[in-house]
This record gives structure tokens, sequence and C-alpha cells, in this order.
């Protein structure tokens, strides 16, 4: 999966890993808002290749081209699905029009990938927590998220080290019957949950060995300040929400771009 | 008034049919360093939960007696207020860490208690510094070694500013120098800071280097109670199959062929004294290997080679490399310590053998064939692999059925299948437990029935991952009478292991591994006398070694390395010095 690349975090430092987590989330639904609210290929066209600069200026262009490379296979189906559907419901004739609104269609869901990697490859999920935090979500909440995303790694390790061991004594995961095949995931799953539930016992312990719960009013080492270059971006986000939606509604429509 | 006070301790966990503490007494002072010690299942774990009222408060069940933490009675106050005298600190770093960086780690505690964030700033720098890691501060938790985690962990109950530091094995998963470097820190914490440090290790002869008392459980009651020197040469203590450090053992055999030795040395410097001011001047002569023979015993095995590894290069999916040009060949009947540094590509190596990794360049022959399109399975059949944790492979409802599981697997018939239960069964004394649950079994037992799920189908090679991790003296005993058992069959052993002092009394031919490449290969008294290329491996030397490169000067041999031959040659030269 690829095209989950693009949902992971991995450390940097840029302008864009510095912004407040709040105005960055208020720019990514900008930019989505934005890529949903038009069908025509014109603007969108616009949103994709002004969405380019932010990526360059996070450092994430790697990572970034990484998910498009993974979105690439779902972008054709998107546009064999609708040129395919609108050819055949509109008297089987290609028409310019089909294939503009087809593309359009393509690059919309391009640009909203490019959107939530912006936002998820440069936001470390301790100041996601952060904002959630601010957002008056519970503590436990957010504890349970940091801790989850602490696990994922380890857990998978542990899961690799299970089917190594039970594949070691025989075990032939791939071979048999869809039915047959299943049943062979019990040696796995088994040690896993139960290795689960030792763990979550034993990471109890640590968290009572460290007054988890104390005070209601917990501290926390990282805090959130907004700086003069996030309320510029704040401001310019919400003009931005404002701009698009006068063009889509209030402006006469796009001139085509295709014709045959 | 000492820090720690335990007064007729007696506690069951709920639903116990016998309590795991009885009648406990004791005071522990200001500023001691005491090492907990005992059998498995003696009742150590549950002692150390309860400093910090974990027991009672978090498991519940029947307490009676008081346990005093710097004047806070563990019954009348909570778990939150007693962190903050004693940091208790457990095996596995991994279910400790909870934060996604190493400052954040540190500040859990803090910020559970409200500390507001200038002064955990500051607590942080000092804390971090203490334990030595302050340059990894931003690091992702993630990226830590085992070592790092486990200093991580201290950083963040030091921060709390506890009386008393309670550790439960924190370096069984380390190798020596990383386990030594931990002990390195608790020493400063204990000597410079005057922290009270009590301690669970299985280590004996690096743990006695820094404690200076030690208690000794046994069935849940506290059977001794004193310094290193009294505990360890009591014949009680034997008795009990606590662990004895190898330069006590040797002392005491000096002594029962009428030597004298004075005092109760404990470290081989400490003896090293003794014998140099009782040997005299500085002898010229027959240094290195002067008994030639024994050599030998090291490579009684053929010379048909069972596995070759030529020219193998790995690397993880995540860009590590955990092998570089790896070549080796293992003859058939041989026992091989494979040894090195956390993350020196150990396991990685053992996983070749049997096909469960892949060399991405190179090949592996096992029995002259090529196992590159071959299936684990049926290369399985071949090497029998154990893995370390054994909770990682047990499942099923019964030992029966767990040890039966690769038979039916392999398709053998079912009286077949039966038959070989059985006899495993039996190999590693497990008959009782026969129909038991796998999970209600301690750990020892837990491991045996791993052990034997794998010889159950008779491999002609064996591989044990970590065998002796966790494991407490007369469990390691029963494993290597065991493994001298297989050897006599003429079955390949392969280990890979941490523990010096395990491979010293076998003294297999030992591979050493660091970055991923074969540093040095050949029997174990060439290698564990090469102390540099050991260091660069992360290994410490045995402690007779130890003691026997500090008397090379004196015509001794160099390359002793376990107790039986350091005895017969100490005694030798000062009985002949005698008459």
């Amino acid at each position: 999966m690829s095209l989950l690349e693009g949902l992971r975090f991995s450390r940097g430092d840029s302008p864009l890993h510095r912004l407040d987590p709040r105005v960055k989330f208020i720019l990514t639904v900008a930019l989505f808002s934005a890529s949903i609210i038009f069908f025509d290929l014109a603007p969108l066209i616009v949103i994709f290749l002004a969405q380019l600069p932010i990526v360059v200026v996070g450092r994430i262009w790697r990572e970034w081209l990484k998910t498009l490379k993974g979105g690439i296979f779902l972008a054709a189906i998107i546009f064999a699905t609708n040129l395919g559907s609108l050819y055949f419901f509109r008297g089987q004739q290609l028409t310019a029009d089909i294939v503009e609104f087809s593309l359009a269609l393509t690059l919309r869901f391009l640009a909203l990938v490019t959107s939530f990697s912006i936002f998820f490859l440069t936001t470390s999920p301790d100041k996601l927590s952060l904002a959630l935090e601010k957002a008056r979500v519970p503590y436990e909440f957010n504890f349970a998220f940091i801790t989850a995303i602490r696990f994922v790694p380890v857990l998978a390790e542990e899961a690799q080290t299970i089917m190594d061991a039970q594949r070691s004594r025989g075990l032939e995961l791939d071979k048999g019957s869809f039915l047959v095949r299943i049943r062979k995931y019990i040696p796995i799953l088994l040690p896993l949950i139960i290795n689960s539930i030792r763990r979550s016992l034993e990471l109890a312990e640590a968290m009572e060995s460290r007054a988890f719960g104390a005070t209601k009013y917990r501290t926390n080492l990282y805090e959130l300040k907004m700086k003069l270059i996030d309320y510029i971006i704040l401001i310019l986000s919400l003009l931005l929400i404002a701009t698009m939606i006068y063009i889509r509604f209030y402006l006469p429509p796009f001139p085509k771009l295709i014709t045959f | 008034m000492g820090v720690v006070e335990i007064r007729g301790l007696t506690y069951s966990y709920p639903n116990a049919s016998a309590p795991a503490l009885k009648d406990v007494n004791f005071s522990i002072g200001e500023g001691e360093f005491v090492l907990l010690t005992g059998p498995s299942g003696c009742g150590k774990t549950t002692f150390c939960r309860c400093i910090n009222g974990l027991v009672p408060h978090f498991y519940n069940g029947d307490m009676k007696g008081e346990v005093v933490v710097d004047g806070l009675s563990t019954t009348d106050h909570e778990i939150i207020e007693l962190a903050q005298k004693a940091g208790l600190i457990f095996q596995n770093p991994d279910n400790q860490i909870f934060a996604l960086t190493v400052e954040k780690d540190v500040a859990f505690g803090l910020e559970n208690l409200g500390v507001p964030k200038q002064k955990m700033v500051e607590e942080i720098d000092r804390v971090l510094s203490l334990v030595g890691i302050q340059q990894l501060k931003e690091r992702g938790t993630h990226e830590l070694s085992g070592g790092q985690k486990q200093r991580l962990t201290i950083a963040g109950v030091l921060a709390m500013h506890p009386k008393v530091i309670v550790m439960d094995e924190p370096t069984s998963f380390l190798d020596p120098l990383g386990a030594k470097k931990i002990f390195d820190v608790l020493a400063a914490l204990n000597r410079e800071h005057g922290m009270t440090i009590l301690l669970i290790e299985h280590r004996m002869d690096l743990a006695v280097k820094y404690v200076n008392r030690i208690i000794v459980f046994d069935e849940g009651k506290v059977v001794k109670d004193g310094s290193p020197g009294e505990i360890f040469y009591s014949d009680e203590t034997r008795l009990i199959g606590v662990g004895i450090p190898r330069v006590v053992e040797l002392s005491r055999r000096l002594r029962n062929r009428g030597l004298s030795v004075e005092g109760a040395p404990l470290t081989s410097e400490e003896l090293l004294a003794q014998l140099k001011s009782r040997l005299g001047p500085v002898k010229r002569g027959a240094e290195k290997g002067a008994i030639k023979g024994l050599n030998e015993l090291a490579g009684e095995h053929s010379h048909s080679p069972l596995v070759r590894i030529e020219g193998v290069s790995f690397t993880y999916p995540t860009g590590v490399k955990a092998l570089d040009d790896v070549s080796l060949t293992i003859n058939s009947g041989e026992y091989v310590a494979i040894m090195g540094e956390n993350g020196a590509g150990k396991t990685t190596l053992v996983k070749q053998m049997n096909g469960l990794l892949r060399p991405q360049e190179g090949k592996v022959y096992v029995d002259d064939l090529d196992i590159s399109k071959t299936s684990v399975a049926s290369v399985a059949r071949r090497v029998g692999l154990v893995f370390q944790n054994p909770d990682d492979q047990l499942f099923a409802e019964d030992v029966e059925e767990e040890i039966g599981f690769a038979l039916r697997n392999f398709g053998f018939p079912a009286e077949v299948v039966s038959k070989r239960v059985e006899w495993a069964l039996n190999l590693l004394d497990l008959e009782r437990y026969r129909k038991s649950s796998p999970f209600i079994l301690s750990g020892g037992e837990r491991k045996r029935v791993a052990l034997a799920s794998v010889l159950a189908w008779d491999p002609d090679i064996l591989v044990l991952d970590e065998p002796t991790i966790g494991q407490d003296y007369g469990q390691k005993e029963r494993l290597r009478h065991f493994l001298q058992q297989l050897r006599a069959q003429g079955k390949t052993v392969i280990i890979v292991t941490h523990d010096v002092e395990f491979v010293a009394e076998g003294q297999p031919r030992i591979i050493l591994m660091a970055g991923g490449r074969i540093e040095a290969d050949g029997p174990a008294k060439t290698i564990m006398t090469d102390f540099a290329t050991l260091e660069r491996c992360s290994v410490a030397p045995p402690e007779i070694t130890r003691l026997f490169s500090g008397l090379s000067g004196y015509g001794f041999p160099s390359d002793v390395l376990d107790v039986d031959e350091a005895s017969d040659i100490i005694a030798g030269r000062l009985g002949e010095a005698k008459k």
C-alpha cells in the first residue's frame, strides 16, 4: 500500500514542519475544499500546480512522488470508469466533453492526495496530539492515539517473529484451500493476541509506576504558540476558501480546454 | 530507620492457592546497592511490585504486614504518591516507553504530575546527562538501541526524584558490554548521588562487582541476607541453586584442595592480587598454550561440511544492511556459538540457515544442496530453529498438541507423531504437563516446551536463539547438560547468545559478529583471549580468562576459560611451590 506512504510522518525540518498544526489543518482543509468544489479541468490544473510549491517548501517532494506513484493505479481506474460509463450512457460517442470531465476527476483525485500528504507528511503525531488536546479531546483518547502509533512497529515486528517461528515448525501459509489457509492463521493469531494481553498488563504497570492520571491539570512538554507566519497562513487559507466559493458560485463557468 | 522498611509482609495474588511472599522482614538503608536473587518463581518480582504499591493497589490480592518507603506506608498511600519515592524499571524497555521522542518520554511522569514546562526542560537535561544520553534528546524512541532504551527508562524514573530505584532484570536483552554500561550508570547514581538501588539480575559475575548487599529469596521467603562475600561463600546459598560468581567457585575449589585463599575474593582482580603476592617475582618461560591437549577437545567433530554460507549479504526493506558478505562453514557434529553486539546480524544469519530469509547476494547450502529454491518447511526438517521467546510460538490447547504441531505439518503418520511426542516429552522432563495448557506453565517450562516442539522431529542441526535468557542458574545447568547429551548423539548445535560464562563452560567454536560481518571465528580458547576483538564486538571476556590474562607473566597459560581447568592449573602450581 504505497498510497498510504503519504500518510506516514517522516521526521524533517522545514517551514511547513514548523507551522502550527491547527493552521496547517485549516490550510489542508482549504486545499481540500478547493479540489472538491470544482469539476472543471482548468481550475483543477491551477489548484494542483499551486500545491507544488508547498510540497517543495516542505521538502517532501520525494515522499509525495512515492505517494503519487502508489496512487497512479487508482487514478487510472477513476479515469477509465468515468470515461467508460459516460461513453456508454451518452450515446456511445467519444466527445471532448467526456474526456475533459474524466481528466478533471482524475486530477481532482491527485490534488486531494497531495493535500493530505502535505498535512500528514509534515505533522508529527506529537503535534497532532497537541492540536487534539487544544481541541478539547480528552487526554485518554490522545494517549491511546500516541500509544497506538508508538506500538505499530513493535507489533509488526512481533507478528513477523511469530510467523517466522511457526514457519520454522513447518507451517505453510500459502498451501491448501481458502478455508484451510484461514485455519493456518490460528497459530499466528493466538500468540499475537496473548502477547498483546501480556504486553498491555506490563504497560499498565509501567504507566502506574510513572504516576499516570495523578492530576487533572496535566502539563505538556510541547506547547503550541501561534507565530506571525501562522497568522498569515491562517488568513491566506481563509481567503482562499472564500475566493474559491466566490469563483465557483458567482462567476460564469469555465471555458472548456479540450476540443476535437 | 531505613528508606525501605518491610515488616511481616505476606502476600497472595487473587485466586492463588499459596502465598507468593511469606513473612518477609528487613530494612534497606539509604545509599545501599542491593541484589535480590533466588531461583525462578521465588517471589523476587512480586517483592519489587510491593515497593511502589503495585501490590496491593494494582494487583489486589491479600496483603498482610507493612511496607514503608521513605516514611509512606504502601497500604495507606496511592501508587501515584509512591511512584515519586520508588521508581520501578522492568525487563523489557519497549513496554515502558510511551512517547515518540526521547525528551517527551522522560517528561511523561512529570506531565502526569502537572510539573510546569520550564521545570520539565531542566529536569530532562539533568536526567539525560545522568544516564549519558543527552545527545539523543530529540531522537525518536523507535530509533534507539536496546541499551539506549533501557537508559531512557532509567532517566524516566529519575526525573521523578525517587529515593529508591527498583529494577527487575534490566539487562536481560543486552549484550555483555551494554549490560556493563547499564551497571556503570547505576553505580554512578549510587556512589555520586546516594541513590538506593534494588536490583534483580542473573549475571552474577557482573553484578557482584557493584552490589554491597545480597538478599536471597526462596519459595517466597528471605533465606539469606548479607554481604556478597557472606552470601556466596555460604553452603546454604549453593543448595538453593543461586548462581555463584566463577571467581568464588574457583576459590572454593582451591580451598577444597587444601590451598589457603584469604578472605572472600569476588572478582578476578581480588583473586589476582592474592595469587600474585604468593607467586613471587615474574617468571619467564612457558606462556600461552602450556596445556595444548585440551584445545583439541573443542575440535572433536568430523569434517564433513553441513551448512555452507558463501558470500551472503542481506539488507532489510528498511535499508538496514544486516549481513555484509558473510561466509562460513559449519561441520557436522560441531558446537558453535554466535556472539556479538545487539544488532550485529546474528539472528539474521541463523534465519538464512533454514530459508526464512533469502540472501540477496551469495548462496546458502545445507548438505551440499543450494536452498534458494527450497521451501522453509523442507529445510526446517534438517535445521530446527528455536526462537528466543517461547511466547512467540506457543498456541496449542495442551503441551502434547504443541509438540506434535510440527510433526503433523510435516505429514508424519499419526502413530509416528504420538511416538515422537512421547519421546520429546520424556527427553525434556515434561510428561506431567502433557495435558496442561502451555500458557499456565512457568517461563522456564515454556522454554522447554518450545525446545521439545522442535526436537520432536529430530533435526540434524539445532539452532537456539538466546537459550539462556531469563533462565536461572539451575535451568542453565540443565540446558548445558542437555546440549552435551545432544552433541554426544552427533547433533550439530548452534547457539546465538550473549552469555559469556555459559560459553566459557561449554567451549564451543565461537563466531564473533559486528556490523553484519564476521570479525573472528575459531575455538573458544583463541577467541576469548583476543580481548581487543571481543571489545569491538561488545563482548566481555569470562572472569576466569581475565584472571589468567593477569597471570600470564608467571608462566601460566593465558587461554583458560572455565573453573575446572583453572583450579587444576593453579593448584598444580601452588602445590608444587609448597613442596
